[in-house]
């Protein structure tokens, strides 16, 4: 079943703008000038239940007005979008009791109460009976270990520990989709690699849906089955997380440390990156030349060490939206025809 | 009252005490805050007391006529911030885009927004008017009639906060002048409005509400009518009828904006 | 020196940019004086009568002119601004700068003055010659004599506001104490005149800031006499000298406190 549809989902924003100097402040007082800005653009996909997407995109390219529109903050200009069938523009409230939102940077704890308070208070807004917040929260404290701090006040806790409340308590009312924006923004390595397996376990156990917006390619990678890339509000990838990297790493970076600085072949498939006396960065292809054809052209006696690795999932993305940008310029290109092509 | 309303109300409740509970987390700055602004209201007598010695009324006003006068508009003041403080600062969720986390939220967005923010000092504020209400004329009558009038001016005084601070939903640049619309209605509220002739008096209930704030309320409990009485409650409501729907216009055009300038 | 003259430069700048912003704040005082009028309009009754001997124009010139430095030195910079930057920790890398914090301060809070009080000055002419009358005897060298003592009451206010947001270095919230010192200045000295007070209080009050700061320039402007120009402007040498030495002092204190406890 699908609890998200949308359907050509636009929105346009005017921007006013000004031309320079106390001329163009005159001129901007009688004469405003409005530019549109095509900030999401008949964007359409949909999302199955219990799946966890990562929808992600350079700064500015539509996410959170995507998010926006999905949660009922905004209404689209045009195109169509139910949410568990509800149109969240016509029936904000009622959808509101049925998903929930994290925002990373916005904390929605009272930092003055304890966890428990706030949950009792979540409780409240949810409408749910005290029994049922009761067996709610214990259930909540089970899974995300709350239990040692659960009466501590939310301004003690660790970071790591405030966001697994945070987490918790955007859960109080069994939410069937749950927005996550930018969940490990400013966490250290250890505690994101804890959300993360939080919210994996919350997916798995409680079948949540999970809609994920992130710049941290970690959590992409590490969480979503399938991504979505959007660029200047048009969507320039769908796929599955497999079929990405399948078909973007037939790139493999080489790193060598010679005995001595060795004369590379100059080969069609291998790109020299960096040589710096003995060590040698290399870019093989392996749609045109094989790995093991390539590492024949090595001199075996005089390598030290050997470094075979993908290119990081964060370089695949940046060339993505580099492509797109430059696409620009020559005309609309849509996601299909990018998708063949490769990079 | 149906379960939807007491829920509504309930999360209401729980919003305020907890606003005030983090408060108290110091209790000495809470405390001095409370304590300095009554003794801040009560410099005010020092400049009443010269006016009398000069003059024995003041646009029809005794000295404890403007006492009580003070007193409403302290404790109508305390009240509208100790409740409904986002109201004063309206403008600034909605030119920042803040709106956005109450929108997601299965409750009444106007309330959940008005009740999410306290004053401290307001608590010195409504508490000066009650002592100022005892010292200078208290009776049992007047003592409900003043925390009747207490009620109805915060809201009307919400309102009107409301109303201006709407105006953010359109203009960008009307956040400087809501704040100084609605601080305008404090400075008339503390005099008495016998010393205004003729169209100031329209000025007073039209334009700015502190008419049926302030005024009508201390003349009926100088004078008790009844008429007046239901005046000031069918203003009351009127008033906050109109101030919820314009709220409500604002709030689609949030919701549909197209200009991304006033939203960050 | 030199330096304080370009950070008052910048912020002058800053603040021509703000000028609707500034604008708007007429409003509040154009409520305030309107008011006033009205009271002492009620107050009078009569025609000719003097009150504490001053006449009805006076009173009203008088109130307009306090709040005309009430209004014109409105500003958060030595209030807020300044608690906030001692009690959010950023007075940590602000007092490592080449300059003495109270005097960047106090050089930025002069800017914006330059431009706010001027456009009230404008405001309080336009609507005091329309609705209350000129003055009688005033003449323009009378505004230009004044102007020096009007520049040093806006700076000694600035002095004694900023002495009570450095006691942010000890307490949570100087907000209170502000709100006293206003109420000093408002009710005793803003909007009325010391000689409507009793006999024995005058003096009094000849000691507290609010002769230097707001009765003695206004004074001057309605009242002119050479005598009374000259204790003015030795009475706010004094004060200004003796509140600049007391900053200092709380501004060392707080920064030695800083340096022990690390805030």
């Amino acid at each position: 079943m699908n609890v998200i549809e949308a359907e050509n989902l636009s929105k346009t924003f005017r921007v006013k703008r000004k031309e320079k100097g106390l001329q163009g402040s005159l001129k901007a007082i009688f004469h405003p000038q409005t530019e549109a800005v095509h900030a999401v653009d008949r964007i359409s996909f949909t999302v199955e239940e219990g799946e966890m997407l990562a929808f992600i995109g350079p700064n500015g390219a539509g996410k959170s007005t995507t998010i926006k529109m999905l949660t009922g903050i905004l209404y689209p200009d045009d195109g169509a979008v139910k949410v568990l069938g509800i149109d969240p523009s016509k029936k904000r409230k009622q959808l509101a009791y049925q998903i929930g939102t994290v925002f990373g940077q916005k904390e929605q704890l009272w930092t003055h109460l304890t966890p428990y308070d706030n949950f009792r208070f979540f409780g409240a807004i949810y409408d749910l009976p005290d029994a049922e917040a009761e067996a709610r929260i214990r259930e909540l404290s089970e899974i995300f270990e709350l239990d040692a701090f659960i009466n501590t006040p939310v301004r003690s806790l660790s970071l790591g520990q405030r966001i697994r409340c945070e987490l918790a308590a955007s859960l109080i009312h069994k939410p069937r989709v749950l927005f996550l924006d930018e969940p490990t923004i400013g966490l250290d390595p250890v505690v994101k690699e804890n959300i993360r397996s939080l919210i994996k376990q919350m997916n798995k156990e409680l079948h949540t849906t999970i809609f994920l917006t992130s710049h941290d390619v970690g959590d992409i990678e590490k969480l979503c089955k399938r991504i979505v890339i959007v660029n200047n509000g048009k969507i320039v990838l769908d796929d599955s997380m497999t079929h990405l990297k399948y078909h973007y790493l037939n790139k493999k970076i080489v790193e060598l440390k010679l005995h001595e600085e060795a004369v590379l072949p100059q080969l069609a498939g291998i790109t020299v990156l960096k040589q710096n006396g003995g060590h040698v960065k290399l870019e093989v292809d392996t749609g045109i030349m094989k790995i093991n054809d390539a590492l024949r052209h090595i001199d075996a006696e005089n390598m030290v060490d050997i470094n075979i690795s993908n290119i990081p999932l964060e370089n695949i993305i940046m060339e993505i939206y580099k492509a797109e940008g430059s696409s620009l310029k020559r005309g609309p290109l849509d996601g299909n025809h990018l998708k063949k092509e490769g990079l | 009252m149906s379960t939807a309303v007491k829920n509504e109300l309930r999360v209401c409740m729980l919003s305020v005490k907890y606003n005030i509970m983090r408060e108290m987390l110091n209790k000495v700055t809470f405390l001095t805050n409370i304590l300095f602004m009554a003794l801040n209201n009560a410099t005010f007598i020092v400049q009443w007391v010269i006016l009398f010695s000069l003059r024995e009324d003041i646009g029809g006003y005794a000295l404890r006529d403007v006492m009580l006068l003070w007193g409403l508009a302290a404790s109508t003041f305390g009240l509208a911030h100790i409740l409904f403080a986002r109201a004063f600062s309206l403008p600034d969720l909605i030119i920042n885009g803040k709106l956005d986390a109450y929108l997601v939220l299965p409750k009444n967005v106007l309330l959940s927004v008005l009740t999410s923010q306290t004053s401290v000092s307001a608590i010195g504020d409504l508490l000066y008017g009650l002592v100022i209400l005892c010292v200078f004329s208290l009776s049992i009558g007047r003592f409900f009639l003043f925390v009747l009038f207490t009620v109805t001016g915060a809201v009307i005084y919400t309102a009107f906060a409301l109303l201006m601070g709407s105006l953010s939903f359109w203009f960008v640049r009307a956040e400087m002048f809501a704040g100084h619309m609605t601080s305008s209605m404090v400075s008339f509220a503390t005099y008495p409005d016998g010393i205004f002739k003729g169209a100031v008096k329209f000025l007073l209930y039209l334009v700015i509400p502190v008419g049926m704030a302030i005024y009508q309320p201390v003349h009926i409990m100088m004078d008790f009518n009844a008429g007046r009485l239901l005046a000031v409650l069918g203003y009351t409501l009127l008033l906050s009828a109109a101030a919820v729907f314009v709220f409500y216009r604002g709030l689609r055009r949030y919701s549909s904006s197209n200009l991304m300038e006033a939203r960050g | 020196m030199k330096k304080y003259a370009v950070i008052y430069r910048s912020v002058l700048i800053e603040s021509l940019q703000y000028t609707a912003n500034i604008a708007m704040g007429f409003i509040s005082y154009l409520i305030i004086i309107f008011i006033f009028i009205h009271l002492w309009d009620y107050m009078y009754g009569t025609p000719g009568t003097l009150i504490a001997g001053y006449t009805k124009e006076q009173m009203i010139w008088y109130v307009m002119l306090t709040e005309l430095i009430w209004f014109g030195t409105s500003s958060n910079t030595v209030t807020r601004q300044a608690s906030m930057d001692i009690r959010g920790g950023n007075i940590a890398y602000l007092m490592n700068k080449p300059y003495h914090y109270t005097l960047y301060i106090l050089a930025r809070y002069i800017g914006e003055c330059s431009v706010r009080l001027p456009m009230y000055a404008a405001v309080s002419a336009l609507i005091g010659l329309t609705m209350v009358g000129s003055l009688a005897g005033f003449r323009l060298i009378t505004l230009l004599a004044a102007l020096p003592c009007i520049l040093l009451g806006i700076t000694i206010h600035a002095v004694f506001r900023l002495c009570i947001s450095l006691l942010s270095f000890w307490i949570e919230d100087a907000n209170p104490f502000h709100w006293l010192y206003n109420k000093l200045i408002l009710v005793i000295g803003t909007i009325f005149p010391i000689e409507i007070f009793p006999e024995a209080l005058q003096p009094l009050f000849k000691l507290t800031p609010i002769y230097t700061v707001c009765y003695g320039p206004a004074k001057l402007l309605i009242d002119f006499s050479v005598e009374k120009y000259a204790e003015v402007l030795a009475a706010q040498v004094l004060y200004l000298a003796a509140g600049c030495a007391l900053m200092f002092f709380i501004y060392g204190k707080g920064v030695k406190k800083l340096y022990v406890n690390g805030g």
